[in-house]
């Protein structure tokens, strides 16, 4: 009691204050600690792909992406395709003749382009700069094909979101993280 | 021939299965022509340069601020950060992922063992956090991308009743503490989702929150940086390190002369006005005025853990899983109902329905723990913010609230005593005017008048000593 008359509430007030600044800094050690030690060096998983055995295709990838254009694009495995002259992501399903008149293309953006190889195959390409990650093409591939179009979110375009858009709306929950070395989860052979 | 591809291609239509998968319909083309398979490269991501640049240009920035509030003593540099902020981790970097975020991230990291914490993001979490103890709110002057861009815009600084901006700072706990909900059980994060000013760093995104952040860049025009004051709550935490920091900046390094000329120099209000205590409290009444605090302190608290804990059911509907699970049910009920895209796509992937209700169940649980942990926080703070609104204290100068003060140094040019004594006299005049027009009552040339010090109940110096 005697003590405490002696201490003027200033002296005490600066007290608190010295208390308040170790307990701070005490927590930020603590803290940071704790969490330096979960920190996976290399192969963390830190890029957004989107794993293409779940995707259905709902075309929410084209709209809810935070880019004008989204980062999600087509992406064609040359060693599953078919190189079918009738190609079901390349022709709508209902079409009446088959030429490239731009009503007949699955593609809205014109982004697959077709190159005749030989007697009776042709190469499929993708345009990047085009394709917009509608999934239109690769719900027909799917369907009617081999299944060699599928969707990825293309690393360099990509804004490695701290949550990516897509992934809070996904219908089937297919977008996650992954690791640098996993960055694409590509379709190599059937 | 067209025909039989026709009706090749209606056949395949029918078979066609609904899973997506290679299914290799069409065996390998046996090419005679030599054709090779184009090889294909896809940019990996060049993520660790930026990422290193980023935590460096962060440190290297708040360390200019500190320099710029505690040695200096000028705004010159801190705007020139600001600048570069706005450019740099705004428009180039799009303003992801940034400091305000990342708490979101480490809470994540703390509650799901499973995640990876990157290094970046827990150093853009710490890095300003630590500034904030050793020298105040270096990270808030000018180096986040948030706050700059909002005292870039700033031009006038209509001041809100100090009633009503207290009330109002409520808000970034209630913020933190759903962020925090959100965060720990993984279903969204929020500060990310409803960011005011990513859309404008990116030219693009939510349209909603583009216009939000539009309206609010326009209100930091005339009142400074709204978001940072009542919304932001990461602000809210470093406000915490703010106040116990080791070095804390001042408007003079000679001493205040309390001539009232800073007094509304500060775009948030941290100035607080030399004030006495008129009636010296007993002891006695001391004692019991703690007692009720402590009393009180923990009514709040628990009262605000019911009122979120008993909500945590409605809460976790953002959650993904669970809303999914309810339209899953939704649809049970009602068959001819039009099936959403989300349960059509559940029942392509031939996913249990019993396997999500057991996900779900586990995700509320979680819910209801962790809202009653963030009800008790949210309330804890009203309960301080109470107490601190009732405790008195005598400042005997112009004294700076070091929890609110962002260091923007704005004050430093409005204090005489910062003038070399050369220019002293010339610049005094310019100074007092340019006060003057913020400050009407400092039209007298800070000279105590009645007026004033009606303003700022300053006693005579004898009764002070006593
Ligand atoms: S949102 Fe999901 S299901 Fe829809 S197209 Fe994109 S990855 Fe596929
Ligand atoms: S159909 Fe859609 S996903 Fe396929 S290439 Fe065209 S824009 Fe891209
Ligand atoms: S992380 Fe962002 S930029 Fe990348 S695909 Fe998702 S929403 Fe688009
Ligand atoms: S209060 Fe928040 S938004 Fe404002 S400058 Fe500080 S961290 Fe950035």
């Amino acid at each position: 009691m005697n003590k405490n008359k002696n201490i003027s509430p200033i002296d005490r007030r600066e007290f608190l204050k010295k208390c308040g600044t170790i307990i701070a800094g005490g927590t930020i050690l603590g803290a940071g600690g704790l969490l330096a030690a979960k920190i996976k060096g290399k192969d963390a998983d830190l890029f957004w792909q989107i794993d293409h055995e779940l995707c259905t295709q709902c075309g929410r990838c084209e709209t809810d992406c935070v880019l004008p254009v989204s980062a999600v694009k087509c992406f064609h495995a040359n060693k599953v395709c078919g190189y079918c002259d009738l190609c079901g992501g390349y022709y709508r399903s209902s079409v009446k003749d088959l030429n490239t008149a731009a009503e007949n293309m699955m593609c809205p953006t014109g982004a697959i382009a077709r190159k005749f190889v030989e007697e009776p195959y042709f190469e499929y390409t993708i345009d990047e700069k085009l394709c917009n990650g509608c999934g239109k093409c690769v719900k027909g591939c799917g369907s009617f094909g081999n299944g060699s179009l599928y969707l990825q979110i293309q690393q360099d375009l990509c804004l490695n979101c701290n949550e990516c858009q897509i992934s809070k709306v996904c219908v089937s929950d297919a977008i996650k993280r992954v690791s640098k070395k996993n960055a694409y989860k590509l379709k190599e052979s059937v | 021939m067209t025909m039989t591809k026709r009706v090749l291609f209606s056949a395949m239509a029918a078979m066609s299965s609904l899973e997506a998968f290679c299914v290799a319909r069409f065996p390998k083309p046996d090419f005679d022509s030599g054709y090779q398979y184009p090889d294909i490269e896809h940019p990996v991501p060049w993520e660790n340069f930026w990422n290193i640049l980023d935590i460096v240009l962060l440190t290297v920035m708040m360390g200019i601020v500190a320099w710029a509030i505690h040695k200096k003593e000028s705004r010159k540099a801190i705007f020139c950060v600001s600048i570069i902020s706005v450019l740099y981790f705004g428009f180039f970097r799009n303003g992801c992922v940034c400091s305000v975020g990342s708490l979101q991230n480490v809470v994540l990291a703390f509650t799901d063992p499973t995640y990876n914490l990157p290094w970046f993001v827990l150093l853009l979490f710490i890095l300003p956090i630590v500034f904030t103890l050793i020298f105040g709110r270096v990270f808030c002057a000018g180096v986040c991308p948030l706050g700059a861009l909002q005292e870039i815009v700033n031009i006038k600084n209509f001041r809100i009743s100090r009633a009503v901006s207290q009330a109002l700072s409520v808000i970034p706990w209630i913020y933190l503490g759903f962020a925090i909900l959100y965060a720990a059980t993984r279903s969204q994060f929020i500060i990310c989702r409803f960011d005011p000013f990513i859309g404008i760093f990116r030219f693009g995104g939510d349209i909603g929150m583009i216009v939000f952040g539009i309206t609010l860049l326009l209100l930091s025009m005339v009142v400074a940086r709204p978001f940072c004051q009542f919304l932001c709550p990461y602000g809210a935490l470093l406000s915490i390190f703010g106040k116990f920091a080791i070095k804390k900046m001042e408007v003079t390094r000679k001493g205040c002369i309390n001539c009232t000329l800073c007094h509304n120099s500060c775009p948030v209000d941290a100035l607080r006005p030399p004030y006495a205590n008129k009636q010296k409290e007993e002891r006695s009444a001391g004692v019991k005025r703690l007692i009720m605090y402590f009393l009180i302190l923990p009514i709040i608290t628990a009262a605000c853990s019911f009122l979120v804990g008993l909500n945590s059911e409605n809460l976790s509907r953002a959650n993904k899983d669970v809303h999914l699970y309810d339209m899953i049910q939704a649809q049970e009920e009602n068959p001819d109902m039009e099936m959403p895209m989300e349960v059509v796509a559940f029942h392509e992937l031939g996913n249990s329905v019993d396997e999500l209700a057991a996900k779900v169940d586990d995700i509320q649980k979680q819910f209801s723990i962790y809202s009653y942990i963030v009800g008790a926080l949210i309330g804890f703070v009203i309960g301080i913010k109470l107490i601190n609104l009732s405790v008195k204290r005598t400042r005997k100068t112009y004294e700076i609230d070091y929890s609110a003060c962002v260091a923007c140094g704005k004050c430093f040019d409005y204090c005489p005593q910062n003038m070399s004594p050369l220019t002293h006299s010339s610049r005094s005049a310019f100074f007092l005017r340019k006060a003057s027009k913020d400050d009407k009552l400092a039209k007298n040339g800070g000279i105590h008048t009645e007026k004033t010090e009606k303003r700022a109940p300053y006693p005579p110096k004898e009764e002070l000593i006593e």
